[in-house]
């Protein structure tokens, strides 16, 4: 995770994301690098789950409904990074009308 | 059948997360009934309760916590204390010997009461993905299984207030037959969400405040009594046969001699003196015993008017002219009712007593009800020696459990 100022918000999806594993795992930045795998981080497969339903908060996505495998944090932020600039192609489907889930 | 010695013993309630310090307040007649803090409390008519000070963070991480009700976390650090006390370096046989006998009312009623939250407070549909997990009945014993590896049987007794002495009743019973060699059995509740306490409210089972002094709204026996109040916590026991115990040089704190069951089936939540007694004379039968060997009772006692007089002519009607020698502890009004919890909580209570020969008050018992005569040890804890103990335990939907326990030196 690289550095950044305490004031100014993450600048991307990597960055947006550690955020999120920092504040919610309690993971230090030491811990979070891009090729960390989420097991070792104590986040398994029902754990996945968990972490994207908070990522589908903070960026306003919505995920697809078939199961997705991610292995480490890098494959999260690339997988964010691809919904976002394509939501429908993971289902085939075409975008929807709705607009996407916010955060509540 | 096997003898069954307790070996180990766990809290995490509300007088206290140590045995030492359960046993401390509770001779000392200290309640842990507070006026209730935090969001929703004005929302309460009687915004008390008997909370335990507890912090997961402390004892589970982060990944792990997010998947662990309150009722599961109170479940596993009571499993890991009586674990410790019970002394195992490995297992005594087979995992598939060794199993969890654990009783919740509520189970994981929070996470519950949150998700309902979310969808209907706040209209959102971003229900978490754990919520099924967190608020599953079996929860806490599929954790506690997984902790220890315990592979044998793994049940969830969800009797309302009797939980937990089924619970460690029917984990005798597998143990005495020789079916396992080992048993974590207990209870765990954690229903001090909102939605949870305005039902009981709603029930019209709740004491009201003691504007005078709070800590004392709860007064089992007495005749300016006007219910019970809610507790959280756990407590589990590590049981195991006699003579394994032994043999591992396990030092042995009591021993379960007998359990008894008995339904009403008359009322949902009328209790019944028939079948209070009935459900003590079936522990007594279980356990060989006569009505006179008995020195003292863990008593139901939870401050409801019908419940004490109720509980009053049952032991009457089982005990006779020895009902009077009697020494009938009602510890609610200390730790409150901890519901599936309650029951293991005062088997461990009722142990304590039998080891210290000190038989507990009945706090706040002030104005002795006409309908309650018997010796509640009122006020102060008293010494005695106490060979055998009853622990009574009574509950909505009509499930009477009695668990019949003998001190260490007899046994």
């Amino acid at each position: 995770m690289s550095p950044s100022s305490p004031t100014s918000p993450p600048s991307n999806t990597y960055e947006r994301l550690c955020a999120i594993l920092a504040k919610d795992y309690k993971l230090t930045p030491e811990q979070l690098t891009p090729d960390a795998p989420l097991e070792s981080l104590g986040i398994d497969s029902l754990g996945v789950a968990d972490l994207l339903f908070n990522v589908e908060d903070e960026f306003g996505i919505s995920l697809p409904p078939e199961p997705v495998q991610l292995e480490t944090v890098g494959e999260v932020a690339a997988f964010i990074d691809r919904l976002i600039a394509a939501p429908a192609s993971f289902d085939g489907s075409p975008p929807s009308s709705s607009a996407p889930p916010q955060a509540s | 059948m096997r003898r069954v010695a307790i070996t180990g013993m766990g809290v995490v309630c509300p007088l206290g997360h140590s045995l030492t310090e359960v046993w401390e307040d509770a001779c000392a007649g200290r309640s842990a009934i507070q006026r209730l803090q935090g969001q929703g409390r004005e929302r309460l008519a009687s915004p008390i309760a008997a909370a335990v000070d507890f912090d997961g963070a402390l004892h589970f991480d982060p990944p792990k916590l997010r998947m662990l009700d309150r009722v599961s976390q109170f479940a596993l650090v009571a499993a890991r204390h009586a674990m410790a006390q019970a002394g195992y370096a490995t297992l005594p046989g087979p995992a598939s010997r060794a199993g969890v006998f654990l009783g919740t009312g509520m189970g994981g009623i929070g996470s519950i009461d949150e998700g309902y939250r979310t969808l209907y407070g706040e209209q959102s549909d971003r229900i978490k993905p754990f919520t099924i997990l967190l608020g599953m009945h079996n929860a806490p014993a599929a954790w506690t299984a997984m902790e220890f590896g315990f592979s044998g049987p793994n049940m969830t007794y969800s009797t309302a207030c009797s939980s937990s002495a089924v619970a460690i009743g029917e984990a005798w019973l597998r143990l005495a037959r020789g079916e396992i060699d080992v048993a974590l059995a207990g209870g765990t509740e954690a229903p001090l969400a909102l939605g949870s306490m305005k039902a009981w409210e709603a029930l019209r089972t709740v004491a009201s405040v003691d504007v005078q002094e709070p800590s004392a709204s709860c007064k089992p026996f007495s005749r300016n009594r006007s219910g019970m109040v809610l507790g959280e916590g756990a407590a589990m026991l590590v049981l195991e046969p006699w003579d394994m115990a032994k043999a591992r040089d396990a030092q042995i704190h009591g021993e379960v001699i007998g359990y008894g069951l008995f339904t009403d089936v008359g009322h949902m939540t009328r209790p019944s003196a028939a079948g209070q007694s009935a459900a003590m004379q079936a522990a007594l039968d279980s356990a060989g015993i006569t009505a006179a060997e008995i020195d003292a009772i863990n008593a139901h006692g939870t401050g409801t008017e019908a419940n004490d007089s109720a509980e009053t002519s049952a032991i009457r009607a089982v005990f006779g002219a020895h009902a009077d020698r009697l020494a009938i502890s009602a510890t609610k009004a200390i730790h409150g009712h901890l519901l599936g919890a309650g029951s293991a909580l005062e088997a461990v209570l009722s142990v304590l007593s039998m080891q210290h020969a000190t038989a507990l008050p009945t706090m706040h018992l002030d104005q002795r009800d006409a309908a309650c005569d018997l010796d509640y040890v009122p006020h102060c804890a008293r010494a005695m020696p106490i060979r055998t103990m009853l622990s009574n335990s009574f509950a909505f939907g009509g499930t009477n459990a009695v668990l019949a326990l003998r001190a260490p030196a007899l046994a």
